[in-house]
């Protein structure tokens, strides 16, 4: 799990190269897309790019940014990365309105629903809370100093997400969990009491995203894990209500698509993993989309809502391309889920 | 023919394993992964493995027992042994990371509960990392008692975060223990316990336990006396320092 190299700081540094990342204004204004320390934003109603300004003292990114999102209403942006700073920007003049240090690198972030408070967490486990009432937008303000709010002893955490109806943020970890707490009154103070734990993944967990719709508007939340599996629960008991298996949903068919991974040693292809690597849910509330380790495409489950179920749609390749997903986002209006490869 | 009573890692006279078989040192990196098995989650927790006597392996019990008393980093087991046959009707588990010392607590309750036919069949240990693994052996508000006894005292400020407790390891502990449950804590170490009463007293979900409800209650005199490290402070004429917190509700 990789707890020794935590110890060691920042001297022991993955050569890997960060995932590229994608985001989806929630209004459908503009798209972001985050490679490396680079952050590109494109304006969907201009149709071109977006010029980002940042005058803080340490502006834009200066190394990979390993999570970026847009909150609710699509007025605020945020991303973060391992040069320990969380930005936040204003989506209506690209302005950076606020740059956050933290005093290690930064692996999730969320927005709470209200868009009055940004959270992150760091390589410690521990999540941070910043407020950003009273500040009026488009304006620059002083950097703001973060509050410590709830951590995963070492643990790194993958994903955090604040449910929809606000009351509970999410947090998942690399050690298994999925942690469940309430929002308090003032984040601030700390968030301790803890609602309930998910526990049921046999592999670190990637990735976190709720699905609701107005007639079930609490919602319930879905997982991704390296254990292959998508998980549906309700964060209210912790209770497991569905899990779909994506290793054995493959057959013959689809294993031509899949880029075998070839072993180090003895250059034997092995089985390609199906490690969910990232999902989002379709705000139609139906449909969840999946990007799978050595999936040269997307594949699509169905979540029965009031049946509380998963079950498998179907998967979309990408033909004739060598390109896995690594991050996936939505759309509101053609319910379509766009996506981001990198060249594997 | 004497036999050589020297090399047995057990006592032929009690039938007690022998501590200086398994010396440990005291510390252990609670970060490196040391490949023990944990439960996925609490349900998956093998009760029957533990306490066969009193959990039986195909019960049908739609109220089944369950434990209620842990001792975090539980050492050579000596709390456990003390509360065993003061709660007899209680389940009570005790977690310990070092490798050897598990073993030992392992030997020591098998042993006891051949020699004591019928007792001892409620204590068990486990080896584990608990600051990072209690949700996954405990229901939420499942324990009424969750000690703490001469943890680590991480004397470095850059260590702090470490400690068994702290602000953030408070909220899995208020999860796990029951509203009215209690947390007991002690240490010989001054600073540690002022740390440790400092996190309980300004954590929302704990408040103090009165004089007289400390002096009523049997298990606070076991804190100095029943362990080893308790025994050890005692011949040694040192002070301890203890912070008995209960858990309440959480403010509205």
């Amino acid at each position: 799990m990789g707890d020794a190299q935590m110890e060691e700081g920042d001297n022991t540094r993955e050569i890997e190269v960060a995932p590229a990342l994608i985001a989806v204004d929630p209004a459908q204004r503009s798209v972001a897309v985050a490679v490396g320390s680079d952050l590109r934003v494109y304006d969907l109603i201009g149709d071109c790019p977006v010029s980002l300004v940042d005058d803080s003292a340490k502006p834009f990114h200066s190394d990979s940014i390993r999570a970026i999102r847009y909150d609710a209403s699509g007025k605020l942006f945020v991303s973060a990365g391992d040069d320990k700073l969380v930005k936040i920007w204003s989506t209506d003049s690209w302005f950076c309105i606020s740059s956050v240090c933290c005093e290690k690198r930064v692996s999730a972030v969320a927005v709470s629903n209200d868009g009055l408070f940004v959270c992150f967490a760091d390589k410690f486990g521990v999540v941070w809370v910043v407020s950003l009432k009273g500040d009026a937008e488009n304006q620059a303000l002083a950097d703001k100093k973060a509050a410590p709010m709830l951590a995963h002893y070492c643990s790194i955490i993958t994903s955090l997400e604040f449910s929809p109806d606000g009351r509970f943020i999410v947090s998942a970890d690399r050690d298994y969990k999925i942690r469940v707490t309430v929002v308090p009154k003032n984040p601030l103070d700390g968030a301790h009491e803890i609602q309930t734990f998910c526990l049921g993944h046999s592999e670190y967990v990637s990735c976190l995203d709720f699905i609701h719709s107005p007639d079930y508007p609490h919602g319930l939340l879905i997982s991704g894990s390296g254990d292959s599996t998508v998980r549906l629960w309700d964060v209210t008991l912790g209770s497991l209500l569905d899990t779909c298996e994506i290793g054995s949903k493959f057959d013959r068919r689809f294993t031509f698509f899949l880029k075998a991974e070839l072993s180090a040693t003895d250059g034997i292809e092995e089985d390609p993993c199906h490690a969910v690597t990232d999902l989002c849910t379709c705000p139609n509330g139906t449909s969840v989309a999946l990007a799978v380790q050595s999936l040269k495409g997307i594949m699509l489950l169905n979540c029965n809502l009031s049946a509380k179920t998963l079950s498998m749609a179907k998967v979309v390749l990408v033909e004739g391309e060598t390109l896995i997903p690594t991050s996936l986002g939505t759309s509101l209006s053609e319910g379509l889920p766009w996506r981001v490869t990198i060249i594997s | 023919m004497i036999e050589k009573e020297t090399t047995s890692t057990f006592n032929k006279s009690t039938g007690l394993p022998r501590k200086r078989f398994y010396r440990a040192r005291a510390h252990s990196n609670p970060l490196s992964d040391s490949h023990f098995p944990v439960p996925l989650s609490p349900s998956q927790f093998d009760y029957s493995l533990h306490y066969p006597q009193l959990v039986p392996a195909a019960s049908d019990d739609d109220n089944p027992k369950r434990i209620q008393f842990a001792d975090i980093g539980c050492g050579f087991g000596g709390l456990l042994v003390a509360l065993s046959t003061l709660f007899p009707d209680k389940l009570m588990i005790g977690m310990e990371i070092r490798d050897k010392v598990s073993e030992y607590v392992k030997e020591r309750i098998s042993a006891l509960r051949t020699t004591n036919p019928g007792q001892y069949q409620n204590i068990s240990v486990v080896r584990t990392n608990s600051m990072k693994y209690i949700p996954n052996y405990f229901e939420k508000g499942q324990l009424t008692k969750m000690f703490f006894l001469f943890p680590d005292p991480h004397f470095k400020e850059k260590n702090h975060r470490r400690r068994v407790i702290s602000p953030h390891l408070l909220d899995e502990y208020a999860y796990t223990l029951a509203v009215g449950g209690i947390i007991y804590t002690i240490t010989d170490v001054e600073e540690l316990g002022e740390w440790m009463k400092g996190c309980l007293e300004n954590h929302p979900m704990f408040e103090a336990l009165m004089e007289e409800e400390l002096e009523n209650d049997l298990v606070v005199k076991l804190l100095t006396s029943a362990t080893e490290e308790g025994q050890k402070v005692a011949r040694n004429g040192g002070q301890t320092f203890q912070a008995v917190y209960r858990r309440i509700a959480p403010p509205l």
